[in-house]
């Protein structure tokens, strides 16, 4: 393990710590308190970014606990979610309480995760990523033609979640619950990959016949991981559905899980933190281009629409470029700057 | 390596530029005095699709919508108040319009949102009703129509269902043999091709049609020859068609291949100018719901439209976002006329609308507090020599049962 300098440990579990360090306690304990005092800082529109965000990272942080941690790669993510919307959506409607709901639809969610997760043991690779593909239009299909369960085409409409009375209905109240949500998910990944299951989706996504061997019962880690994938998958889900009001078979299509594929990529595969990074890049990336069209628009009038086509365009272009130059993605990145500053200024 | 340096630096750059964005953009107020008249401007926000999956209609549609607010300034805006209309591109994408939205209402202040697409309008609805923002859309889903489930939601056209109805009433009318007219249904498996099938077959047996089959054809198909062949089965007199231009024009071809003998008939998104481009020969014939004119149709708003564009011929969505934006602010001067300009008062006022002729470019139009069904009207074009030619204006009775649906 690599340490920080002066940082002795006297038992393997001092060495397990997510913070080993004081100094990295204060950092997290300052930035958790700078998140807290955000809303009161920032304008409706950028604590809705950040609502986003904080979907987005559970989302990302699911798909890399399977896809980058177990190396199970899925390409129906997007419908995972897509079930727990519906899931949480319909428990709402007839009056189960939220965090119920939210519970509920998580382990819904992480049976058909289960469930698509079977063929895992048998199929490896892009034959896994079709299987999973034909979860994502199974699931597609399932909610189009889905009758009251899904509302079909009409979608279903969602209140605002309600605890105890307390309605989130503020960009600024969703903040905090998204937040907490998203910190919960945080640290129950962190803290799977410190457990005996997360060293063994990590040997499975290694090499699975050492895995077998020093043994790992594949079938059931395999099916494991899927599980608790979907688990987080479904929770993002449900807090998508009751934060937008409404969720509808068009929004949980193919597009969202290349979207939390590229999450994981751009952020680094494998890592809680670059589950974060990946989902903050990808929310923010159609901001800021759309703020950079807008800002030449007002110069060059006439060139703001071809610029505005562009960016589907620069989209993959991001996409390709860190898959060259960052294949580890921001995580990587982030580890070097701290390398840099902890090195400098005698970097050789 | 010199170029992780620089994803770095672009990365800094990016998060500097949003914790700018954060800090800037104070809002100015206007300096409007109490005795003064207000002259400032009426903000009304845009999310079209530009650059996704629809931007071949969102394009013209938006287009449509930038000339009216033009023509609307130029003739003294609403009450002396020019119209400022930030048109941005959603994409299709439901995250981008949500996030967009945000920033249009909470920071630059819209009363009104010019929308299009049903995923983004329809991911809207909740938070319209909450801010108080009438958003009229170009997604014509029966389900806006009715005010209890979407309350803020407005558009110009007859909804999808409607459509369908009127087209059946007009074939069915119009029906000499003493037999039962056949009819089959083509529309792709999407929420936008399925939402009319249920209330227009319900409709087309109570006219007296039988339905003879159903077929999928996916909006991106490239050929349906599967699809159809077991229609040519069934021999229906009448096909719907509900896709897009597209699949539209792969249906007729296909059609035309199998030697199919039917009269065919889309909804509003299933025929454009570029049908013929598309299908050439093989579109003749085909009938079209159409919910406005088409350019140089004899229409008194025509002669503006054709100004405007300097006799450059625009497309039907053209057409349809320009009408969009004349409703809108009709609306506007009626809720102008009675006191501050708001959202809500836009609402009332829109719901207060009754016969309101766009100068002849859509069917006359109204609003009521429950039900925000426009018209039942539909103008029925056909196909003919390769352009879309006016064959009638079919209007149904207003009934309460088939609100939403």
């Amino acid at each position: 393990m690599q340490g920080k300098c002066g940082l002795f440990f006297t038992s393997y579990r001092g060495e397990a710590q997510i913070f080993q360090s004081g100094f990295q306690k204060l950092m997290v304990g300052l930035f958790i308190l700078v998140l807290l005092a955000a809303p009161a800082v920032l304008n409706v529109h950028l604590t809705s970014i950040m609502n986003l965000i904080f979907i987005a990272v559970i989302g990302a942080v699911s798909l890399n606990l399977l896809t980058g941690v177990c190396g199970q790669i899925s390409l129906g993510h997007g419908a995972f979610i897509g079930v727990g919307a519906y899931a949480a959506g319909q428990c709402t409607l007839h009056g189960v309480p939220f965090p119920l709901a939210i519970l509920v639809a998580g382990l819904i969610t992480a049976m058909v995760g289960m469930v698509f997760g079977v063929p895992s043991l048998r199929l490896k690779g892009i034959y896994l990523a079709i299987a999973t593909l034909a979860a994502q239009l199974v699931l597609e299909y399932v909610f189009l033609h889905g009758g009251v369960l899904t509302g079909g085409s009409n979608g279903l409409l969602l209140d605002p979640p309600t605890i105890l009375g307390f309605s989130f209905d503020t960009d600024a109240r969703m903040y905090y619950l998204l937040f907490f949500f998203a910190a919960a998910s945080l640290l129950m990944v962190s803290n799977i990959m410190r457990t005996k299951y997360g060293r063994a989706f990590v040997s499975i996504r290694d090499f699975y016949l050492s895995a077998e061997i020093v043994g790992v019962n594949l079938f059931r880690y395999k099916l494991a991981a899927f599980g608790l994938s979907s688990f987080l998958a479904g929770v993002a889900g449900g807090l998508w559905g009751h934060y937008t009001g409404y969720i509808s078979a068009e929004q949980f299509n193919i597009g969202l899980s290349i979207s939390y594929l590229a999450m994981i990529i751009i952020g680094g595969l494998g890592t809680v933190l670059g589950s974060v990074f990946g989902a903050v890049f990808i929310v923010l990336l159609p901001e800021v281009l759309n703020v950079l069209a807008n800002s030449v628009g007002g110069y060059f009038p006439d060139i703001a629409q071809s610029i505005v086509a562009l960016r589907e365009g620069v989209f993959g272009l991001v996409l390709i470029l860190f898959l060259i130059f960052e294949p580890e993605g921001l995580a990587h990145r982030w580890r070097l700057i701290k390398a840099y500053w902890k090195l400098y200024p005698f970097a050789h | 390596m010199r170029v992780g340096k620089i994803i770095t630096a672009v990365c800094t750059v990016i998060l500097a530029g949003m914790v700018l964005m954060g800090c800037g953009g104070e809002e100015k107020k206007p300096a409007a005095t109490e005795n003064a008249k207000d002259t400032s401007p009426i903000k009304v926000g845009g999310l079209t699709d530009l650059s996704g999956p629809t931007s071949s209609v969102g394009v013209p549609y938006s287009a449509g919508l930038k000339d009216a607010v033009k023509y609307i300034n130029e003739n003294g805006g609403i009450d002396g108040r020019m119209i400022e209309f930030d048109l941005q591109d959603t994409a299709y994408n439901v995250q981008q319009g949500l996030s967009l939205y945000k920033k249009m209402v909470n920071t630059d202040k819209v009363v009104c949102i010019q929308g299009y697409g049903s995923a983004v309008t329809e991911a809207l609805i909740r938070n319209l009703s909450k801010d108080k923002v009438p958003n009229f859309s170009a997604s014509y889903s029966a389900h806006l129509t009715d005010p209890k489930k979407a309350p803020y939601n407005f558009f110009i056209a007859a909804d999808y269902t409607t459509q369908l109805r009127a087209a059946l009433k007009y074939f069915r009318d119009n029906w000499k043999e003493a037999r039962a007219p056949k009819l089959a249904f083509i529309y792709p498996d999407h929420p936008y091709g399925i939402g009319p099938i249920k209330g227009g077959k319900a409709y087309a047996e109570e006219l007296g049609y039988e339905i003879v089959g159903d077929a999928n054809v996916s909006l991106k198909a490239i050929d349906a020859t599967t699809e159809l062949l077991p229609l040519k089965e069934a021999a229906p007199d009448f096909c719907w068609i509900g896709g897009t231009t597209p699949s539209t024009s792969v249906i007729l071809k296909s059609a035309k291949n199998i030697g199919m003998d039917t009269v065919f008939f889309t909804n509003i998104w299933g025929s454009d100018e570029n049908l013929f481009k598309l299908a050439g020969d093989d579109a003749n014939g085909a009938y079209s719901n159409q919910a406005a004119a088409v350019y140089g149709q004899n229409v008194p708003g025509m002669k503006v439209i054709e100004k405007l564009t300097n006799g450059e011929h625009q497309m039907t969505h053209y057409v349809r976002g320009f009408v969009s934006v004349l409703v809108m602010a009709e609306g506007m001067k009626r809720a102008a006329a009675n006191g501050p300009m708001t959202g809500e008062a836009i609402k009332n006022s829109l719901e207060t609308m009754r016969d309101f002729d766009p100068m002849g470019l859509a069917p006359l139009i109204s609003y009521f507090p429950d039900d925000h069904r426009p018209n039942m009207a539909v103008f029925i074009y056909t196909v003919k020599n390769g352009e879309l030619t006016f064959v009638k204006e079919e209007i149904l009775e207003r009934r309460a049962d088939w609100l939403g649906h």
